[in-house]
This record gives C-alpha cells, structure tokens and sequence, in this order.
C-alpha cells in the first residue's frame, strides 16, 4: 500500500514534532484492506510519533472560515512506536447529509451545492461516536491528531504544528506549501469560523460568520504566533476564496471574517457583510491591523491579479520559506 | 460501605503491603497520584492492583515494582478555582474556571516490553 509521509524533524528550522503520514482511500481499497487496518499497519512503519491521515480526494471538505475544497479526510489516526491506542487512536469524519436545509442553515455550503453538487462532505466527527469529550483529537502515545486532523503535537515535548486543510492538500496533489511560523494573522483568523454541525473543531453550530470563537480581544494574535505551521501557497487560498466569493458567499455573512477572506474580498471589491462583524472579532482584527477602515477600502483587483499578486496581497505564515511540496512529502510503500 | 471504597491513604499502603507479601527484598514507586490530597479509591478494583502488585512482584526477573496512575480518558477536564485570600487568609474573592487538558496514553510507558496484559475493561463496560 502506498503513502506519503513528512517525516519527524525540522524544515528549515521549523520542528516538526511528529510524521505525518497521509494516505489515499483508493489505495487502501486497492489493498482491500479496511482503512483502519491501513492505519494501524502504516504505524507499525513508524518507530516514533506519527499522526496518520486517510483522505477521499472525491469527497470535499470546509476551511474553519468556510471556503469549500476538494479532498477531506475521512479517517485521522494516531501512532507512536508502532502502537495505535484501540479506544482513542482512530476516530472517523462524519459524512454530512446533503439538503436544501442544510445549505440554508450553513450558507457557507452554497459552494457545495454549485461546484460540487454530489459529491461527499466531511469535516469533523460525530461527537456521539468519540469517546474524547472535547476535543476532535485521537491520541496514541505522545501523539495528539487534533482539531480533525489539523494540529498535531508530541504531548510529552509539548511541540506542536499547525497543519491547515488546504496545506495537506496541496501535499497529496503536488502542490506548493508554506513552511514558517503561524504568526498573528493566522492565529486571529482560525477564530473566524462558520457555524457546522460536525464541524472541525466544533462539534455543533457555535459561532457563525463574523463572530470569534476565540473572543481574546488584542491576545487572539498571539495564540499560535510561535508555533510551525505548513500551509497551502497564498495563490491557491486565494482561489478557492475567489471562488467561495462568486458562489455568493459573503465575508462575515456567509463565510467567516478571516484575515485571508477579508483580503480577497477588499482586493475584488467585493461586498463585505460589516454589519454582521461582531465588536469581539472587529477588537481581534483591529489588533492585526485589519480595521473597518482598511477593509472599506476597494482595490477593485481581477481575479487573475489578485492569484499573480497572492503573496503581496493575502496574509499569512511568517518568516515562511515556498517548497514544492514534493520536496518535503516523501513517497513510502507498506 | 467499608467495601464500596478505600481511602487514598489505604489504597496506598495496600500496594506496599503486596510487594512486602511477595517473595525477596523488592521495592515499590508509587506516581500519578502526587496531586490527590483526599480520594475514595475504588474497593473492588484495588483488591484487583494489589493482586497485580504481588503478581508482578513473585517474578523472579523482577526487582522493583513501579505503579503508576494515568488517566484513563487522555483528555481531562478540570476546574480551576482561583482564590484571592486577604491578609488573615480569609478568602475572599473565587473566579471558578475551566480547562481541559490532554495527555500522552499508555503507548508512552510501555519502554519497548512486549509482555501486556491489558486487564482493563473498555470503556463504558466498568
């Protein structure tokens, strides 16, 4: 069976605190084997921490701030020294039903609906079905798989990574990645989230477009500042948000008010639901500079500009250096 | 009710005296339990450390016996009380808290043996 992995260790001098292994639903299918033996046997290949992540690139998934993708993990797991821990080392993403009342509900998936009509969702898992009361985590030794699969650290160094969807992403697809810190642009931004039923991080609708979920005023900032992170090149989240955007998805309304968000739709021009921004998220942007000021401004961009000028134009990780992600993802067969 | 619980102080001693039950002169280090001050410690399963105590002990490979306390759900949820005390000590202000906090499982311990005997029930079946 083949994977990827980006093994323990440092890049660029950034510690990667645990490997993480990612491996693709066909490939487990093609080995015939179930995707939770695929992960218990990927561990074995691992004589440290290893956080193990099992994607169905037909199925699509949300950003934290609502920017639907193709590609979502569907299984997370979690190995240290060859062992997965039976009752909290594997947990699977639930699929979400589709309906009109959803797409009502999570206005978000309007993106759903109009790019990807038919294919599989998933996000987070079903909260009846873990046996970890708050966070979406499997634990397995020193390894933590958090947040569905998007933070991971060694529980015993206390090192952790931020490990966005949209980077893993570009990792499975050959893409381009960002190694830096995650710095207070991100930090302020994954509190920007949508309202989901079987969410990422939250397992029922909580905090919806324009809110924060991390209501930390002038502090929000500095969350995750110091801690690596990996994400997916500037271009590609600028994109996938254009895109969000032309569905009719509307920052602070639709999808969340997000540095990122925010940024793209300054450079379109495009509306931004400024009523609906809570005064606890405006109090996180204002600390990182984007104020109600900075955001009426309309640069009035083509979407091409906007993708050529990406790295100028949309917040991100600090002090990060690009790779192919070939470069950093190593192919392995088990 | 004797039966329905130990005493932390008890279940304590109760571990001392099954590696003193054991054969030959072996030593016992007890972790995990440094921040419990009181603590009802379940009876049946004590009964059932204490067994695995002396069983661990009788091993003629083995010459010091370590028990340690981990959570069993790697996830823990705790309140935090935060006191203001005046200068008599008399409290006088609480803020109650919440915080969550995660820890490694067992996997950490195991330091590469391969004998375990997992005498746990699952979850949900205690």
């Amino acid at each position: 069976m083949k994977y990827k992995v980006i093994p323990e260790g440092k890049i660029d001098g950034k510690i990667i605190p645990v490997s993480v292994a990612f491996i693709d639903k066909k490939d487990i299918e093609a080995e015939g084997i179930s995707e939770d033996d695929a992960i218990i046997k990927t561990a074995k290949e691992f004589d440290g921490p290893v956080a193990i992540n099992v994607f169905d690139m037909d199925a699509v998934t949300t950003t934290s701030d609502g920017i639907v993708a193709e590609g979502a993990i569907v299984r997370m797991g979690a190995g240290d020294r060859g062992h997965v821990n039976k009752e909290f080392g594997i947990l699977p993403m639930a699929e979400i039903e589709y309906s009109e009342e959803r797409i009502k509900n999570e206005p978000h998936l309007k993106q759903w609906k109009k790019y990807y009509p038919g294919r599989k969702l998933y996000r987070g898992p079903d909260p009846s079905k873990k046996l970890i009361p708050v966070h979406n985590v499997v634990i397995t030794g020193r390894t933590a798989n958090n947040n569905s699969a998007t933070e991971m650290m060694n529980i015993v160094t206390m090192d952790e990574l931020i490990f966005p969807i949209l980077g893993q992403l570009q990792c499975i697809t050959h893409g381009d990645v960002l190694v830096g810190l995650t710095g207070e642009d991100i930090s302020v931004g994954i509190g920007m989230t949508v309202a989901e039923e079987f969410g990422r991080v939250f397992p029922h609708p909580q905090f919806p477009a324009g809110s924060t979920a991390h209501n930390s005023g002038d502090k929000a900032k500095t969350l995750k500042k110091h801690i690596p992170c990996i994400v997916c090149d500037k271009k590609i989240i600028a994109a996938l948000t254009i895109k969000a955007i032309e569905a009719g998805c509307i920052p602070a309304r639709d999808i969340g008010c997000s540095p990122v968000v925010l940024s793209v739709a300054r450079a379109l021009g495009a509306p931004i639901a400024f009523e609906r921004i809570t005064y606890e998220a405006q109090a996180e942007l204002d600390s990182i500079g984007c104020t109600r000021e900075w955001m009426q401004v309309k640069l009035g961009l083509s979407k091409d500009e906007i993708i050529a000028r990406a790295d100028d134009l949309i917040p991100g990780a600090v002090g990060a250096k690009k790779f192919k992600a070939d470069e950093i993802v190593f192919e392995r067969e088990v | 009710m004797r039966l329905m619980h130990t005493k932390l102080p008890e279940f304590i001693q109760k571990m001392y005296n099954a590696v003193g039950r054991a054969k030959g002169d072996k030593t016992l280090q007890i972790s995990g339990l440094e921040s419990l001050h009181s603590a009802k410690m379940q009876s049946l399963r004590t009964g059932r450390i204490e067994n695995a105590v002396e069983e661990i002990a009788n091993d003629e490979n083995v010459a010091n016996v370590e028990l340690k306390v981990l959570p069993r759900i790697p996830e823990t949820m705790h309140t935090v009380l935060v006191k203001g005390k005046d200068a008599d000590g008399k409290t006088t202000k609480i803020i109650l808290e919440v915080i969550n906090i995660i820890h490694p499982t067992e996997e950490t311990e195991f330091d590469g043996c391969t004998d375990i005997e997992d005498r746990r029930p699952r979850i949900g079946l205690h």
